[in-house]
């Protein structure tokens, strides 16, 4: 009996190509939306994710936390005394999941160069700095070890900056001065970095980098780095890393509440990301599904009309023997027929808008499986739902009735 | 001759409203297999109540009904609906053919209704439009023939299923009077071949086709007589 409503159904929406195709749209249309987005939503991400993944392998931060004081009370002594050069080696000791631990220290101040002055972050850090952050040489060289252990005023610029002070001129081996707290500092610049953007530690390309045994002993005085960058072994490990040093640092510390420290990795960045933009395409996909409603609203109105336009054929057909139940079943197939047909096409639909979407926006295209049987699955529902009021209507006709139907 | 009708005391009211509309007022007549009868009477007589009653599609509201023995006031929706499919071949005044659907596919449509394997459909509906002479014509839709075609093609198709009954509503009410004449030479034929048809009709030269014509008038049976 199926087979037959399904026949019947098929037939009389072949008789109709153009009104079924047009009721077809809504779900066309939200089908597709569900699929685009959700891919749109997916590649985006990954694409995000890749980005973010290259801007540093497996790179945790450690700063210190601004000391709160007690009720009236300073506290006493900020932590970021404690973060001295040799905690690197006791980092890179007791932490089995760390390759590389490397001191950062931050300072800022004005660099001028013949009559252009740019204020900068400037950083003092060695040579591992680069290697981390995936951070590459476009000319000369970055801080090496020599430069560290002889105290040279040697600076590396970052793209942007060397832009803003030398527009498209070769500065390598130029002297530059930095002022820094009413000092002046003269530097030579040995290397000019590649553009790479922004990363946890900052925008790098707006950024200077000197030999930390400079920024420490002549520039600030001090015997305390600003923050350390701590390498994990592979990502798989960076979790662990990010525990052990925690564990680490609150022993150190002795510092139970962590109050005193925060150790950043790339992951709970990535975490951030992914789920700004899962909210986002769940949203979108919310909109999507709604219109998919819409869809099946359009489709229950067809089929009103559809069964009210057909009275004197559902006459017809009660007078020649058909139960209510094949016309229930008659009208639901047409329902459910308008609402997988236009299901299929919604698939299609939407494999093409996200295909070029993701040309568009050079991200990779993912087509989740997930979201095509959902977006389908929801079509059929809504195939039968929206179709089982205008099928009861057409199944309970009086014959009599519907065959003096005008 | 077996009894194939048995009406007693058939009563129909109509509750439109607050007015009470009593269509059929207690009728009582016997029709046996192989029998050509005409109702007839003016409009609002009752005559289009009693042959929804008869055509299984009403049910009454008092009196009896029996059909081939069966008690057919007490049968439900879906008893009636394979009554309607088994016993009865209608043919409507305004041919109720299925615009959109092919000759071939309006003949096969009581046959869908009672699951005949797709094979023999085919070939059951092809002998039927063979009968009325329409065998050439199983692709066209009914749009392509002429009105005369459309009654013939009805007629096939309440032939499909031979029914115990054939009942045609003002089968000629659509038709000019010379295709109305070879339509009911037609069912007269289908009479001689040993078919029930109960014809209900206003028109006196149409009911002469039949051997008895019942006269209703108010809801009641005005005059039963047999002619020939």
């Amino acid at each position: 009996m199926i087979l037959q409503s399904l026949k019947i159904a098929l037939e009389s929406l072949w008789a109709n190509k153009m009104r079924s195709f047009l009721s077809m749209l809504g779900i066309i249309i939200g089908v597709g939306a569900v699929i685009a987005i959700v891919s749109v939503g997916t590649g985006s991400t990954q694409q995000i994710t890749s980005r973010i993944a290259n801007l540093g392998s497996n790179m945790i931060t450690i700063y210190p936390r601004t000391p709160r004081g007690q009720g009236g009370t300073v506290s006493s002594g900020s932590s970021q005394e404690k973060f001295s050069l040799e905690l690197t080696e006791y980092m890179e000791k007791f932490c089995p999941s760390i390759i590389k631990v490397i001191p950062v220290k931050q300072v800022s101040g004005r660099l001028i160069s013949d009559d252009i002055n740019v204020n900068a972050t400037i950083l003092g850090t060695n040579i591992d700095y680069a290697e981390v952050n995936n951070y590459e040489v476009d000319m000369g060289n970055f801080i090496n070890e020599d430069d560290n252990l002889e105290r040279r005023q040697v600076i590396v610029l970052g793209s942007q900056l060397a832009e803003d002070l030398f527009e498209d001129d070769n500065p390598i081996g130029k002297k530059i001065k930095l002022n820094y707290e009413n000092h002046a500092y003269m530097f030579e610049i040995i290397g000019l970095m590649k553009e790479k953007g922004s990363t946890i530690g900052g925008n790098l390309d707006d950024q200077a980098y000197i030999p930390l045994s400079v920024a420490m002993d002549k520039l600030t005085n001090s015997d305390y780095v600003t923050s350390y960058i701590a390498q994990a072994a592979s990502t798989e490990k960076a979790s662990t890393a990010v525990s052990e040093l925690e564990n680490f640092m609150v022993k150190f510390l002795d510092d139970e509440d962590q109050e005193q420290f925060r150790v950043i990795s790339q992951d709970e960045i990535l975490d951030t990301v992914s789920s700004v933009t899962g909210t986002m395409s769940m949203m979108l996909g919310g909109i999507a599904a709604i219109s998919l409603l819409v869809g099946g609203i359009g489709i229950m109105n067809i089929m009103l009309v559809s069964v009210t336009e057909r009275t004197r054929e559902i006459g017809v057909r009660k007078a020649l023997g058909a139960r209510n139940i094949h016309i229930l079943f008659q009208f639901l197939m047409e329902s459910l027929n308008l609402s997988s047909f236009g299901g299929l096409l919604g698939i299609g639909f939407g494999w093409i808008t996200a295909y070029f979407l993701s040309r568009y926006g050079d991200w990779p295209m993912v087509i989740a499986p997930l979201s095509v049987g959902l977006a389908f699955g929801f079509a059929l529902f809504i195939g039968i739902f929206f179709g089982l009021y205008p099928a009861m209507k057409a199944a309970k006709m009086n014959p009599v009735d519907a065959l003096r139907y005008e | 001759m077996s009894k194939l009708i048995q009406i007693e005391q058939l009563e129909k009211i109509y509750h439109l409203g607050k007015v009470k509309v009593e269509a059929l007022r207690g009728v009582s007549f016997e029709i046996n297999t192989g029998d050509f009868v005409s109702i007839m009477g003016p409009s609002g007589s009752g005559k289009s109540t009693l042959m929804h009653i008869i055509g299984c599609l009403d049910y009454p509201t008092g009196g009896k009904y029996f059909l081939s023995g069966q008690d057919v006031s007490k049968l439900n929706d879906n008893q009636l609906a394979l009554f309607r499919n088994q016993k009865i071949g209608f043919v409507f005044q305004e041919f109720n053919l299925l615009p959109k659907a092919t000759i071939l596919r309006n003949v096969e449509l009581p046959l869908t209704y009672n699951n005949t394997h797709s094979k023999n459909k085919k070939q059951l509906a092809v002998q039927a439009l063979e009968k009325v002479g329409l065998g050439d014509r199983l692709k066209h839709r009914p749009n392509e023939i002429s009105g005369g075609q459309k009654q013939r093609v009805a007629i096939a198709r309440a032939l499909v299923n031979h029914p115990s009954i054939i009942l045609a509503d003002e089968p000629t009410g659509n038709l000019d009077s010379k295709t109305g004449q070879d339509i009911m030479k037609m069912i007269e034929k289908l009479h001689d071949k040993g078919n029930t048809i109960i014809l209900v009709t206003h028109e006196p030269e149409i009911a002469q086709y039949s051997q008895r014509i019942i006269h209703l008038k108010d809801g009641l049976i005005d005059k039963d007589e047999v002619i020939a």
